[in-house]
C-alpha cells in the first residue's frame, strides 16, 4: 500500500507530536500502514521487544516457539510461561532443528549451504555438500553470517532524507522515478550494483534496459576491481605440480572453498598412497596459499610481472636459472609425465594473465586442469564511469544496489562529491553505512537468509536463495527495488525470483529448493580468451628508504562487508592472530630499517592521502614491504567502526600495490591485540613435520605404564585425528565452534587480557628462517584425554569422563576453581571471567543461540566437548530406533565446517571407522604423548613436497 | 566482690546447650525443606487460564496422551496442543461454553493461550520425552495418574536425586510399548525379573545412564 | 632471680615479680589509656581494612575477572595470598605446640601473640581460596552434604584436602588458643575495675576460679591439644603443597614441595613473630618479658628453617637438570631470565641472601635491625610463592599458550588490605585480651626461681 504525499504530510506531522525520541520504532503505530506493530507487541511482548520494527506474522508465528526456547537460554531464569502454538506450521515438531537448502551471495558468488533452524529461527549453517561452490565446506564468513542477520545494528526502515518513511511511500516514489525516466529512455538514470551472478537480477535490468535503452549500469567491487569476460575454472585435484604466480587461491575468489578440497585431496599422502602434490609459490605477501607451499619465494609484490617472465623464460630454454626455485620447476616440468597448472592472480596484470595461459596450454592444462568459462558476472561500467559521468551531468539520479561506495571507492577518487552532484540518490543496503546517509532514499535490504534471490557458483551452476526466517527488520530484497523501479508493485520476492525460471516445471522448482542447485546449470567451457603479447611492467625500484604498502582485503571483513559482525571482528586473524582492527605489518627488518617496533603508531602517506595504524611485526614479510588489511573502519550506524580505513590509500588504477610511501613514527602507542604471543616451538615436538621422501615414518610410541584404570567404553569411543598436511588455517572451524556452542563474543579489552573464549584455536608457528621460513597450524580442539589431568583435580567432580570417552564439563556443577585449566597441559579450556553473555531481554542474539547447549554463567569453565549435544542426538536417535550409529553420521562443528577435510571424527571401536584409520596411518602422532595423557585427539604429521626436502629440517 | 549472680552457672550451660540443639534443628530442618514438597513444588497445581480437566480429557474420555502431545515420541519435548487441536472437538462440542471463551478468542485473534507451566525442570537439564517413552518409561512414571487431575499438578518431586533413582535402577520403570500411555497397567508376575527383561527388550543402555551428560550439556 | 650465663640474655628480665606480671601484662587491656601512637597504628591499619572490604565487594560484584587472570594463568594473587598466609599461620601452633611438648621455657611469653597470628592468617588464608572461586556461592559444594543433587566432592583433587586440612587447623588453633586464655580470662576478670569489662571477661572466663581442680584439668587438656596440633604444624602445609605437587605443570610437579613449603611456613612464620614481638615491647614496656633471647631464639629458628627453603631452590633446580626433561629444564632457565627473572633473583636476595646476616650474634640481637631483615623475609617468601605460582604457569607446555600476568588494582587492594586487617586485627587483640600469657609467664618465672 502506497502513501499519497498529503498522508505523508500529515504522517510527518504526528510523529513529531506522537514520540519525538526513538519515534521511529512505533512508525507503524502511527502510520497509515496502520499498528501493526502495536497489536503485535501487545501479543508477545517478548519478541516485539527484540524485533523493534515491523514484523509480518509469519515471522511471529514462525518465532513464537522461539521466544519460548530463547527465554530459558538465559540459564537460571525459568520461564513460568508456556505458549503452544495457534496453529502450528506443518512439519515443524517443537524441540526438533529443520534444515533447508539455500546459498549465501559473497562477493556476487553463491555459496551452497544448509541452514539448520529451530522453530524458525536458523540458528547455524553448514556447507552443502551438494552445491560446487561448498562441496560441503564453509569458512568463516559463512558460519557468522547468522550474527549479521540477527544484530541489532542493521537498518531496521525505510528513510527519506534520513526521516522515517515507508517501503510504500518508496514505491511511490519509484513510480514518480519511472514516469520521468521511461519517457526519455532511461538517459539519465543509473543503477549501481557490487560484483553479481544473480540471474534474476539480470533479467530485471535486460528488461529494464529494453525499457530504457539509456539506463546506465555501474558495477563495483572493491575485492574483484576487474571483471573479465572469460574467467578459469580450475581443478586443482588433477593437477601434481601447481604453480601459484602470487594467486591466493585458497583463501580468496569465489572458487576459495572447492579449491581448497581439491588441493587437500590431491595431498592426503596415505599408507596405500603415499603421493602428494608439489605447490610452487610466488608471493608477495604471506598468504594461505603461500603458507600452505612446497617451494615458496618471496618476491617484491610490484615485482611480479619481472619473475614471471624470469620464469616464463627459464620454461622456454628449459636451462634452469641460478635460482633453486626455478631450478626445481624446470626439472619437474622437464618430466614427461607431469600435469602442472599456473595460476594467476584475480587482480593480475595484463601479462601474468596471459603468460599463465600461454603457460597453462603449453603444459597441456588447459580444458583438464583448467578450462575457461564465460563469467558469470553482470558486466557494469566501472566507478570512475560513475564519477565523470556524474561530473559531465549525464548521470542525474542513481540507484544503488548495495555496495557501500563512499567506504570503498579508492581515495582518488571523488565519490562524494560525485554523488552529493546527483539529483537523487537511492540506496538498499543491510546497514546504514556512509553511502546509506548521504543518499535521499534508503531502503533496509533483507539477509540472504530471509530473502528469496538467486545466484551463481564460480563455475556457472545457478541456485535459488530460499528465506529461513521472514524479514526479521522489514528488509526487502534487490529484486523488490528494480521491480518496483519497471513499475512491478505487485509481485512477491517469490514470483520475482520464481519468473525467472520458466524452464522449470513446479517439480524440478521445488527439487532445486531441495537440493539447493538447480541441475546442469554450470557453465560450459568456452575458448580460453585469445593470447595477447604484452611487455612485463618492470617494477619501479624505488629509493632505498621507500616501502611499499600493499592493500589486502582483509580475509573475514572482505572489502567491508561483514566489518558489522563481531564474530568476525574477534575471530584471529589466519596468519598473524590480531584481532578488533588492522595494523601495518612489516617484516622485523623493515621495522628494524624504519626505526619502529610492534605496538608504535606510523602514519602511511602516499601522494597525499594518509592512514595512521599501529605497527605489527610480521615476520613473513618481505623486506621493504607493509600489508595493510582493507575493510576496517566502515562507519555503520548503531557500532563503533573497527580499525582504521585504508582505501583512502587505494589508486583509481587498481593493484593494490603502492610504491613509493613514507613512513613516519608518530608519538603515540596503540597496543595490538593478538590471541598468541610466542610463535617458536622452542624446539619442541609440536608440530610435526616430514618429508615426502622420509614416509612413511616408523611409528614408536612405547607404551607407557599408568597407575589409572583402563577406561572401557561399551557403545562408542569417539575420536578425532586433524591432518596437519589437509589443515590451511583458513578458521572456518574456529567460526563454526563459536556459532554451534554459544560462545560469546568478549571484547577487545578482555581478549588482550587473555579471556578469550574460543574452545578450539589454531595455533600458528614459524619455524626455519630466512626463505626457507615456514609457517605451521595447528588447530588444538580439547584432547579428550582418557587420562585427564583435568579430571582429577576438579573438587567438586564437575569435569568428569564419560562412558563414551569424552571429558564432559558440567556447567551447572562447576564452582570455578579454574584448576582444571591450570593442570590442562594444552590450555583449551575457558572461563567465564565476567557474564560475558547476560542477554538483555530485547537483544535479538538471543534467538541465535543454540538450544541444545547452555549459555555458561559467570564464573563457569568451559571447553570443547566433541558437541556433545551432537553426539548424544545421535546415541539417542540411535537408542530409539535401536539401530547403530553409522560411521560420519555424527559430524562436529569444526569437522563439519573444513572446507579441506582436514577434521575426521568418529567412533575408535568400530576398527573400520574413517577415524580410526587415520589414527592407524605411520604418521599418526599426539600431541605432548610424552605425559601419557593418552589423547583421544591426534594429528597428522604435516608433509613437505620439496624436492630437496630429503635434508630437511623439521623442527 | 562477686560480677555474677547464682544461677550464673546454670544459664550458661543451658545458653551453650540450647544453641547445640538449635544447630542441629537448622540441619535437620535444611535437609528435610529440600526434600519436602514445598522445595520441590511436588503436588502443587497452579491456576491455568482455562480449567482444563485431564480427568476428564484423558480420564472420562479416554482421549489418548498422544493426542494432544504429538511429539512426545519424535521429540526431546512432548509438544503442547495448538489452538486448532483444542478446535478440532471444541467447534462442536460445548462450541459456546463460556469457559471455553479463551480457546475461540485465540483461534480467532491469533494469540496462543498462555498456560501456568507445571512440569519446569532446570534450563541446564536437557530432558528428552522421546528417549525416555520410546524405552519403556510410561507417561505415569513421572507425571502420575493423569487421569485422576481435575486440575493438573506436579505429581513427583523432580529432583535430581529422583530422576538417578530411576536411571541407576531403571528396571522397575519399564513397560512394553502398547502400555507407555497406560495409567493403570500393572507388570505381571516378578517385578524385578520383568524389569530385567525390559531392559534386554529395549537395549536400554544401562552402563552410562547415570553420566553427567546424558542430561546436562 | 634468675642467672643466666651472661651471654646470653635473660628469658625473663630480673625485673619480673610475681606481683608486677599480671599488673604490667593486664595494664594493657585494662589501662586507662593507650599512647596516642597505638591509635595511629590502629588507624592506619582499619583504613587498609576498608580497602580489602571494597576490594572484596568489587570482586564479588563485578565478577572473578576483576582481578589479574587469565588462561593460563588462571591462579595469581588470591592463591599466593593464601599460601603465605598458611606459611604465617604456622609459627603459632609451632611455638604453642611443639616448643610446649619439648618443655621449651622461652615459649612462655611469645605464645599467646603468636597463637593469634595463626588464628587470624590462617582465617585469611582460608578466605582467599574462596573469594578466588567463579561462584563463590557454592563453595560448599566441596563437603559431603546430603543435597538433593546428589554428586560429592572428589576425593581424588588436593583442593577437598586443603578444605578439611585448614578448616581442622582453624579450629584446633582456635581452641588451643582460647583454652590458654581462660586463666589470664579470670585475671583479667578479677583486675577489672567497670562493671561492663567484668562481665565481659567473666562470661569468656567461664567461671575459672583457679582451683587445684580447675588447673590440673587444664594442664591435662592444654598438653593433649597441644599433642594434637602438633601434626598439623606438618600436615597443613603439606596439602597446600599438594596442590601443587600433584599438578603436572612443570614447576608444581615436584615432590620436594611438602618438606620444602613446611620450612618455608616456618621460615615466613617466625619473620612474622619476629615483626610483631619487636614493636610489641618496644611501645608496651614488655622488654621484661619478651626478651633479646627471644628475638634470638627466632632467628636461629629461621636460620634452620631459611637453610631448608635455600636447600629447595637448589634441588629444584637440580631435579630440573638431573631429569633431563625439557620442560623442566626450560621452567628452572625461564624462572631465572624470563620475563620475571627479576622477581627470581629478588626472592634470592630476601630469602637466601638476608638470611646469611643471621649467622652473627650482634645481629640476631639487635631488634630493629632483626625487625627489618623479618620485613625483608616476608617479602621475600612472597614473591617465592609468586615466583612458584606465576612463572610456571605463564610458561607451560605449548608455547602458543603462553601468556603474561598483569595483575589490576583489585590484586594489590586484596593484598594490601589483607595486611591491614590482619594488623588491625591484632591490634584489637593486644587492646582487649592479654597479649601475654600471664599464668605462664608467672609459671616460668616461678620455675626460674626455683632453678635460680
Amino acid at each position: 500500500m502506497s502513501v499519497t504525499g498529503s498522508a505523508r504530510g500529515t504522517l510527518r506531522g504526528r510523529l513529531e507530536t506522537a514520540a519525538p525520541a526513538r519515534f521511529w520504532q512505533v512508525l507503524e503505530e502511527v502510520s497509515a500502514e496502520g499498528g501493526f506493530s502495536h497489536r503485535f507487541s501487545a501479543e508477545f511482548p517478548e519478541i516485539a521487544e527484540r524485533l523493534s520494527g515491523a514484523v509480518d506474522r509469519r515471522t511471529t508465528l514462525k518465532l513464537m516457539g522461539a521466544a519460548l526456547l530463547s527465554a530459558g537460554l538465559a540459564g537460571c531464569k525459568p520461564s513460568k510461561g508456556i505458549a503452544p502454538y495457534v496453529d502450528q506450521p506443518e512439519f515443524t515438531v517443537p524441540g526438533k532443528p529443520r534444515f533447508y537448502a539455500t546459498s549465501l551471495v559473497l562477493d556476487g558468488y553463491a555459496i551452497g549451504v544448509l541452514g539448520e533452524t529451530h522453530e524458525g529461527r536458523p540458528t547455524k549453517l553448514e556447507g552443502n555438500p551438494a552445491h560446487p561452490g561448498s562441496l560441503g565446506g564453509t569458512d568463516a564468513i559463512v558460519q557468522t553470517a547468522v550474527y549479521t542477520l540477527y544484530s541489532a545494528d542493521r537498518s531496521r526502515y525505510v528513510r527519506r532524507g534520513g526521516q522515517p518513511a515507508t517501503w510504500g511511500a518508496f514505491q511511490a516514489e519509484m513510480a514518480e522515478l519511472r514516469d520521468t525516466y521511461v519517457s526519455r529512455g532511461g538517459a539519465g538514470l543509473g543503477v549501481l550494483i557490487g560484483a553479481e551472478t544473480s540471474p534474476t537480477l539480470a533479467r530485471q535490468l535486460d528488461a529494464l534496459q529494453a525499457e530504457m535503452p539509456a539506463l546506465a549500469v555501474y558495477r563495483h567491487s572493491a575485492t574483484t576491481p576487474r571483471n573479465p569476460a572469460v574467467v578459469p575454472v580450475y581443478r586443482f585435484d588433477r593437477a601434481d605440480v601447481i604453480v601459484s604466480l602470487d594467486a591466493d587461491f585458497l583463501a580468496e575468489g569465489p572458487g576459495r572453498l572447492a579449491h581448497a578440497r581439491q588441493f587437500s585431496d590431491s595431498r592426503r599422502v596415505r599408507r596405500e598412497a603415499a603421493k602428494m602434490s608439489r605447490l610452487y609459490a610466488l608471493e608477495g605477501v604471506p598468504s594461505l596459499t603461500g603458507v600452505a607451499a612446497d617451494v615458496r619465494r618471496k618476491i617484491r609484490p610490484g615485482a611480479l610481472d619481472e619473475a614471471v617472465s624470469e620464469i616464463a623464460a627459464a620454461l622456454e630454454s628449459g636451462a634452469p636459472a641460478g635460482d633453486k626455485f626455478i631450478a626445481w620447476l624446470v626439472a619437474d616440468l622437464g618430466a614427461a609425465a607431469s600435469r602442472a597448472v599456473f595460476v594467476p592472480p584475480l587482480d593480475a596484470s595484463l601479462y601474468v594473465e596471459a603468460t599463465a595461459l600461454a603457460l597453462n596450454q603449453r603444459f597441456g592444462a588447459v580444458g583438464d586442469r583448467v578450462i575457461y568459462i564465460a563469467s558469470p558476472e553482470i558486466a557494469g561500467a566501472p566507478l570512475e564511469t560513475l564519477v565523470t559521468d556524474a561530473e559531465s551531468g549525464r548521470l542525474e539520479q542513481l540507484v544503488i544496489l548495495g555496495p557501500d561506495v563512499l567506504h570503498t571507492a579508492p581515495g582518488d577518487l571523488d565519490i562524494t562529491g560525485a554523488l552529493q552532484r546527483l539529483a537523487r540518490v537511492y540506496h538498499h543496503g543491510l546497514h546504514v553505512d556512509r553511502t546509506a546517509r548521504l543518499a535521499h532514499w534508503h531502503v533496509p535490504a533483507a539477509h540472504d537468509l530471509e530473502s528469496w534471490s538467486d545466484g551463481r557458483a564460480y563455475e556457472g551452476s545457478a541456485s535459488i536463495l530460499q528465506p529461513l526466517i521472514a524479514p526479521l527488520y522489514g528488509g526487502v530484497t534487490k529484486h523488490q527495488v528494480l521491480a518496483a523501479l519497471a513499475g512491478d508493485f505487485t509481485s512477491s520476492a517469490q514470483e520475482l525470483v520464481r519468473g525467472t525460471w520458466p524452464s522449470l516445471n513446479d517439480e524440478a522448482w521445488f527439487e532445486a529448493l531441495k537440493s539447493g542447485l538447480i541441475e546442469g546449470s554450470a557453465a560450459a567451457a568456452t575458448a580460453p580468451p585469445a593470447a595477447t603479447s604484452v611487455a612485463p611492467a618492470t617494477a619501479v625500484d624505488g629509493a632505498t628508504d621507500a616501502v611499499d604498502v600493499v592493500l589486502r582485503p582483509d580475509p573475514y571483513f572482505s572489502d567491508g562487508t561483514h566489518a558489522a559482525n563481531l564474530f568476525l571482528a574477534e575471530l584471529p586473524r589466519p596468519l598473524t592472530k590480531i584481532v578488533w582492527g588492522n595494523t601495518a605489518e612489516m617484516s622485523p627488518d623493515t621495522a628494524a630499517r624504519l626505526g619502529v617496533a610492534q605496538d608504535d603508531v606510523v602514519e602511511l602517506s602516499a601522494n597525499g592521502r594518509t592512514v595512521v595504524l599501529p605497527v605489527f611485526i610480521h615476520p613473513g614479510m618481505p623486506e621493504g614491504v607493509i600489508a595493510v588489511a582493507l575493510g576496517f573502519g566502515r562507519e555503520i550506524e548503531g557500532s563503533a567502526p573497527i580499525g582504521v580505513n585504508a582505501f583512502v590509500l587505494a589508486r583509481r588504477d587498481g593493484g593494490g600495490v603502492l610504491s613509493e610511501v613514507t613512513v613516519q613514527k608518530l608519538d603515540a602507542k596503540e597496543h595490538v591485540v593478538t590471541t598468541q604471543h610466542h610463535h617458536s616451538m622452542e624446539g619442541r615436538d609440536i608440530v610435526r613435520e616430514l618429508p615426502l621422501a622420509a614416509f612413511p615414518p616408523e611409528r614408536n610410541e612405547p607404551a607407557q605404564p599408568t597407575l589409572y584404570p583402563e577406561y572401557e567404553n561399551p557403545e562408542e569411543a569417539w575420536g578425532m585425528s586433524i591432518d596437519l598436511n589437509a589443515c590451511i588455517g583458513c578458521m572456518a572451524c574456529v567460526a563454526a565452534c563459536q556459532v554451534e556452542n554459544n560462545s560469546p563474543v568478549v571484547g577487545r579489552e578482555e581478549v588482550a587480557r587473555g579471556h578469550e573464549m574460543h574452545w578450539l584455536r589454531v595455533d600458528r608457528y614459524y619455524a626455519g628462517d630466512g626463505d626457507d621460513q615456514r609457517t605451521l597450524f595447528q588447530p588444538v580442539p580439547c584432547m579428550q584425554c582418557e587420562d585427564a589431568p583435568c579430571e582429577v583435580v576438579c573438587p567438586v567432580n564437575a569435569t568428569v569422563h564419560t562412558a563414551d570417552g569424552i571429558n564432559a564439563q558440567v556447567y551447572n556443577r562447576c564452582v570455578g576453581t579454574r584448576y582444571c585449566s591450570q593442570n590442562c597441559p594444552y590450555k583449551v579450556r575457558r572461563f567465564n571471567f565476567f557474564a560475558y553473555q547476560d542477554f538483555a531481554e530485547d537483544n535479538p542474539l538471543s534467538l541465535l543461540m543454540n538450544p541444545d547447549v547452555s549459555v555458561r554463567e559467570r564464573g563457569v569453565m568451559e571447553k570443547c566437548t566433541y558437541c556433545v549435544q551432537r553426539t548424544r542426538a545421535a546415541q539417542i536417535e540411535a537408542n530409539i530406533t535401536d539401530s547403530p550409529i553409522t560411521d560420519g553420521s555424527v559430524m562436529t562443528a569444526c569437522q563439519q565446517a573444513c572446507p579441506s577435510r582436514a577434521i575426521t571424527f568418529g567412533n575408535l571401536k568400530d576398527r573400520s571407522s574413517a577415524v580410526a584409520r587415520e589414527k592407524g596411518e605411520p604418521h599418526a602422532y599426539a600431541l605432548l604423548e610424552e605425559l601419557n595423557t593418552k589423547p583421544r585427539t591426534t594429528y597428522l604429521a604435516r608433509i613437505r613436497n620439496a624436492p630437496d626436502s630429503e635434508e630437511d629440517d623439521g623442527e | 566482690m562477686q560480677v555474677f549472680g547464682r544461677q550464673a552457672d546454670q544459664i550458661a550451660q543451658f545458653g551453650l546447650t540450647a544453641a547445640l540443639v538449635m544447630l542441629l534443628v537448622f540441619a535437620v530442618a535444611w535437609v528435610g525443606l529440600d526434600r519436602s514438597s514445598y522445595g520441590t513444588g511436588q503436588r502443587l497445581a497452579r491456576l491455568q487460564p482455562i480449567p482444563f480437566s485431564h480427568a476428564h480429557h484423558a480420564g472420562e474420555d479416554g482421549i489418548d496422551c498422544r493426542y494432544c502431545h504429538g511429539a512426545v515420541e519424535t521429540s526431546s519435548s512432548a509438544g503442547l496442543p495448538a489452538t486448532e487441536i483444542c478446535m478440532t472437538c471444541h467447534s462442536q462440542l460445548f462450541a459456546d461454553a463460556p469457559v471455553l471463551e479463551p480457546v475461540r478468542q485465540s483461534f480467532a485473534s491469533g494469540k496462543p493461550i498462555v498456560w501456568e507451566r507445571v512440569h519446569d525442570l532446570p534450563d541446564f537439564v536437557y530432558f528428552n520425552h522421546a528417549a525416555h517413552v520410546n524405552n519403556g518409561v510410561g507417561c505415569v512414571s513421572c507425571h502420575g495418574r493423569i487421569d485422576e487431575m481435575p486440575t493438573l499438578y506436579q505429581a513427583a518431586p523432580l529432583t535430581m536425586q529422583w530422576c538417578l533413582d530411576c536411571h541407576r535402577d531403571p528396571g522397575p520403570q519399564l513397560r512394553p510399548e502398547d502400555e507407555i500411555t497406560s495409567m493403570t497397567w500393572t507388570p505381571t508376575g516378578e517385578r524385578r525379573k520383568f524389569g530385567e527383561q525390559m531392559i534386554a527388550h529395549y537395549h536400554v543402555r544401562t552402563d552410562h545412564m547415570t553420566d553427567c551428560y546424558v542430561c546436562h550439556r | 632471680m634468675a642467672s643466666d650465663p651472661p651471654r646470653d640474655p635473660p628469658v625473663l628480665s630480673p625485673g619480673a615479680t610475681p606481683r608486677s606480671i599480671p599488673a604490667a601484662i593486664s595494664a594493657i587491656p585494662l589501662g586507662p589509656k593507650l599512647p596516642r601512637r597505638f591509635w595511629w597504628g590502629f588507624g592506619f591499619f582499619f583504613a587498609l581494612t576498608l580497602v580489602f572490604l571494597f576490594s572484596v565487594t568489587w570482586v564479588l560484584v563485578e565478577g572473578i575477572g576483576t582481578l589479574g587472570l587469565d588462561i593460563p594463568a588462571a591462579w595469581a594473587f588470591p592463591i599466593i595470598n593464601t599460601v603465605w598466609w598458611i606459611g604465617i599461620g604456622h609459627a603459632g601452633t609451632l611455638i604453642s605446640a611443639v616448643l610446649l611438648l619439648l618443655r621449651q621455657r622461652w615459649r612462655n611469653s611469645i605464645n599467646r601473640f603468636a597463637e593469634a597470628m595463626t588464628l587470624l592468617a590462617a582465617s585469611l588464608a582460608a578466605f582467599h581460596p574462596i573469594l578466588h572461586l567463579g561462584r563463590p556461592q557454592y563453595f560448599y559444594w566441596l563437603l559431603p552434604l546430603p543435597v538433593t543433587h546428589m554428586p560429592w566432592p572428589q576425593w581424588r583433587s588436593p583442593l577437598v584436602w586443603d578444605f578439611f586440612a585448614i578448616g581442622t587447623y582453624l579450629i584446633v588453633s582456635l581452641l588451643f588458643w582460647y583454652m590458654g586464655l581462660i586463666p589470664d580470662l579470670a585475671v583479667l576478670r578479677d583486675r577489672a575495675k567497670r562493671r561492663g569489662a567484668q562481665v565481659a571477661y567473666g562470661l569468656l572466663a567461664l567461671g575459672w576460679r583457679g582451683s587445684a581442680h580447675h588447673w590440673h584439668r587444664f594442664e591435662t587438656a592444654y598438653f593433649l591439644i597441644a599433642a594434637l596440633a602438633t601434626p598439623l604444624v606438618v600436615s597443613v602445609h603439606s596439602v597446600i603443597a599438594l596442590d601443587f605437587t600433584s599438578a603436572i605443570i612443570p614447576g608444581y610437579h615436584s615432590t620436594i614441595f611438602p618438606p620444602y613449603f613446611v620450612a618455608g611456613a616456618l621460615y615466613s612464620g617466625f619473620a612474622m613473630v619476629v615483626t610483631i614481638a619487636v614493636p610489641l615491647r618496644a611501645f608496651f614496656g614488655l622488654e621484661a618479658f619478651i626478651t633479646l633471647r627471644h628475638i634470638d631464639n627466632a632467628a636461629r629458628v629461621m636460620l634452620g628453617a631459611g637453610g631448608v627453603v635455600a636447600f629447595g631452590y637448589v634441588s629444584e633446580a637440580y631435579f630440573a637438570w638431573y631429569s633431563g626433561d625439557e620442560y623442566e629444564r626450560y621452567m628452572i632457565w625461564n624462572r631465572a631470565f624470563g620475563d620475571y627473572g627479576w622477581l627470581f633473583w629478588t626472592m634470592l636476595a630476601c630469602n637466601v641472601g638476608a638470611l646469611q646476616l643471621l649467622w652473627f650474634r650482634s645481629v640476631r640481637r639487635s631488634q630493629w635491625t632483626m625487625f627489618a631483615l623479618a620485613m625483608v623475609i616476608n617479602i621475600g617468601m612472597w614473591i617465592e610463592r609468586y615466583v612458584i605460582v606465576v612463572t610456571s604457569l605463564t610458561r607451560d607446555f605449548l608455547p602458543s599458550a603462553w601468556n603474561t600476568l598483569a595483575p589490576t588494582w583489585t590484586d594489590f587492594g586484596l593484598l594490601a588490605g589483607s595486611l591491614g586487617l590482619f594488623f588491625a586485627l591484632m591490634f584489637l587483640f593486644v587492646r582487649l585480651l592479654p597479649a601475654l600469657s600471664i599464668s605462664e609467664v608467672e609459671e616460668l618465672q616461678h620455675e626460674l626461681k626455683e632453678a635460680g
